[in-house]
């Protein structure tokens, strides 16, 4: 059951990609309004198969709910923006980000959990929720800067591709990216402290030169520089690229993490 | 009968602003000629309008040559320095083209921009100004309500309006894209040309929070700030202003940069780094062309921001053909309505509608009363008749009696009435 609705989650992710490029291309109305009710409705599906299997999700020992939470993360933190501001274009990439997260997240279902017994600790929630929270809002951020850099380019150009639909101003980008930053890091960093914790109880001790922890922390770094030199002026142009590539970092780790550079030797 | 409409005037197409400036009348010299007008034999409705784009009277009357001559001729003798120049200039729309052009005004197709609404509130007050010395009647009264519905329906059935086509719009459309709102945004205007100041008010006018003028001419600067409701500062001291500024508009005479790269990577700077929106409307150009190349700096000048404005007035282009067709449509409705009001052919419509009511009444009554002796069958013949004559003799002598501007009233009133809408012809 939860998995037919997982799967019509899928679709409807797909059919918001599909719908949310036709309005980035072609500036149709319609098509941003299919967009976002496809959008919505797929998260409310999703939420109802994790709720379905929630005493199993909550423990998120799988990579499937792994991957399906941060799909969950991401498309909420969006829906929550686009509801407060309107964003309409940021959801042309955040939607297919959303897509391909809970496709993988559909393939590598198993049914059961394939974490390591030895990481079956509480430790483990609590490591993980924060952390791909944090993702998802970094994610976002991501989305938002392309969008900026894109309308910065064109008002640097003078060019207006005639039919695209307006984008967000800079102003409203550069602060949404800054809010997320800020968020996100909050929780990144609590993910970071916790992961370090769970490797202690799991393996006695914090730190063990694996690509996922080296890669967080150059993130971890990379964003807490972005805080700091806004102060100093770097926003813009410069947080946005910034910002794309601690996106860089945070896929390579993630990637790391689920395609087997070991990680306890357990992910898989 | 002969009764026209006629419209005469020169507009932004047909003469040049000199001339224009000099035909432009002011209200109350705009109120004397309506009356003036409706003085002259002939002219039944008359309706002056005087824009800084166009100068034109609307017209009804009956002997149309002489009225066109008699415009002409105030025309001539407002420009008596142009002399006969002023007749190249001067159009004359008839009929039907008379009726299009007061449409296609009041929906902004004949503006200088096309689709800027302010036309269609100066054409308002213009019918207003008429109507309240008593220059219009039946005939313009129902043309201009008639051309503010065509506007409103161009406007909400077209996009003719939909993106910025001026230069100062143009400016205000970029700003929404740099900027979330405008309200807590301050601008800066430097120097006291036309173009800046067209350029600030339409900033002041979408909403932007401050405005900070200077002009090398403190006192100018004074005046203009004063204007806006915004702060003089001295010219000397504006770099030391510039990281206040989240707009700034060059439109001074200046023939070099007034504004570097150098004071604006300082001032924004001092900004950390939050953007700056130069808009340069003058000619020479005020700002160094190299500023765009800084970050968080936007600039535009005068012929980016024409380009824009182009842009989205080819896409209006587009949408004015939909107005034309919308317009010519309304023009046939009308000229149905204005070529069925005539005493005479009203009257007859009239006769005859109320034959063939006579006549199938008569019919009716025939049959249910059987055979009739043939007196006693002409006897309901004339008495029918008669009844119809009748009630139609006050009516008709009321019409004929009347002044022109009277007449028309009640030839409407009585085609409403009795809901007579065959035309003439048939």
């Amino acid at each position: 059951m939860a998995l037919v609705l997982f799967a019509s989650s899928l679709a409807l992710y797909l059919l918001a990609t599909g719908a949310f490029v036709t309005h980035f291309m072609m500036s149709r109305d319609a098509a941003r309004r299919v967009a976002l009710g496809a959008l919505t409705a797929g998260f409310g599906l999703s939420t109802l198969a994790l709720l379905a299997r929630f005493g199993e999700v909550a423990s998120l020992r799988s990579s499937h709910d792994q991957l399906a939470i941060l799909a969950w993360f991401l498309v909420a933190v969006y829906l929550l923006l686009q509801f407060r501001y309107r964003l309409g274009v940021v959801g042309a990439l955040v939607s297919p980000l959303a897509f391909l997260l809970t496709l993988s997240a559909y393939i590598v279902y198993s049914g059961s959990e394939n974490l390591s017994e030895r990481l079956g600790s509480a430790w483990l929630p609590a490591h993980v929720a924060p952390a791909f929270l944090g993702y998802a809002i970094l994610v976002v951020a991501s989305c938002l800067s392309a969008i900026y850099l894109l309308q910065e380019r064109q008002l640097k150009a003078k060019r207006r591709n005639g039919l695209a639909p307006r984008l967000p101003s800079l102003e409203t980008l550069d602060d949404l990216n800054y809010r997320c930053v800020a968020w996100g890091f909050a929780l990144f960093t609590i993910g970071i402290v916790t992961g370090a914790v769970l490797a202690k109880v799991v393996w006695g001790t914090f730190w063990s030169w694996e690509p996922v922890q080296i890669l967080s922390v150059m993130a971890w770094l990379l964003y807490a520089l972005l805080l700091q030199t806004r102060s100093i002026g770097w926003r813009g142009r410069r947080a946005a690229t910034l910002t794309l590539v601690g996106f860089v970092l945070l896929v390579v780790s993630f990637l790391s993490l689920n395609f087997g550079l070991s990680h306890g030797s357990a992910v898989g | 009968m002969d009764r026209e409409l006629l419209v005469v005037g020169v507009n932004h197409q047909s003469a040049p602003v000199g001339v224009r400036e000099g035909l432009a009348l002011t209200d109350q010299k705009v109120d004397e000629m309506n009356r003036r007008l409706c003085d002259v034999g002939g002219v039944d409705e008359a309706a002056v309008v005087s824009t800084c784009n166009r100068v034109e009277v609307i017209a009804c009357a009956s002997d149309g040559d002489a009225t066109c001559g008699r415009i002409a001729d105030v025309f001539r003798a407002q420009q008596p320095a142009i002399g006969p120049a002023i007749d190249a200039m001067l159009y004359t729309h008839r009929d039907r083209e008379a009726v299009r052009h007061v449409f296609r005004v009041a929906s902004s197709l004949d503006s200088m921009v096309v689709g800027e609404p302010q036309i269609l509130g100066q054409l308002k007050d213009f019918y207003a100004r008429a109507a309240s010395v008593g220059s219009t009647g039946t005939v313009l009264h129902r043309c201009f309500h008639k051309a503010f519905s065509v506007a409103k329906r161009v406007r909400t059935e077209t996009a003719i309006a939909a993106r910025a086509v001026s230069v100062g719009s143009a400016a205000v459309e970029l700003a929404a894209r740099i900027f979330d709102r405008l309200e807590d945004k301050t601008t800066m205007l430097i120097g006291a040309g036309e173009m800046g100041e067209l350029a600030a008010r339409q900033l002041v006018a979408s909403g932007v929070g401050g405005l900070m003028v200077t002009n090398r001419t403190f006192d100018r600067a004074v005046e203009l700030a004063r204007d806006f409701g915004g702060t003089p500062i001295p010219f000397e001291r504006f770099p030391r202003y510039l990281p206040m500024a989240d707009i700034v508009i060059g439109a001074t005479a200046a023939t070099g940069f007034i504004l570097t790269k150098d004071a604006i990577q300082l001032a924004v700077k001092e900004r950390k780094g939050k953007p700056i929106f130069c808009v340069d409307v003058s000619v020479p150009r005020n700002f160094d062309p190299q500023i765009n190349d800084v970050d968080n700096v936007y600039l535009y000048d005068v012929d980016d921001l024409s380009e824009v404005a182009e842009d989205n007035l080819s896409e209006r282009a587009r949408e004015a053909d939909k107005a034309e067709k919308i317009v010519l449509a309304e023009v046939e409705s009308f000229w149905r309505w204005f070529s069925q009001l005539e005493v005479v052919p009203t009257i007859v419509a009239l006769r005859s509608k109320l034959e063939v009511i006579r006549s199938t009444e008569l019919e009716r009554a025939r049959a249910e009363m059987g055979s009739l002796t043939s007196r006693q069958s002409a006897a309901l013949d004339s008495m029918s008749e008669a009844i119809i004559n009748k009630i139609l003799h006050d009516p008709i002598t009321r019409l004929k009696a009347n002044d022109r501007r009277e007449e028309l009233f009640l030839v409407d009133a009585l085609r409403a009435l009795f809901a007579v809408d065959d035309s003439e012809e048939s």
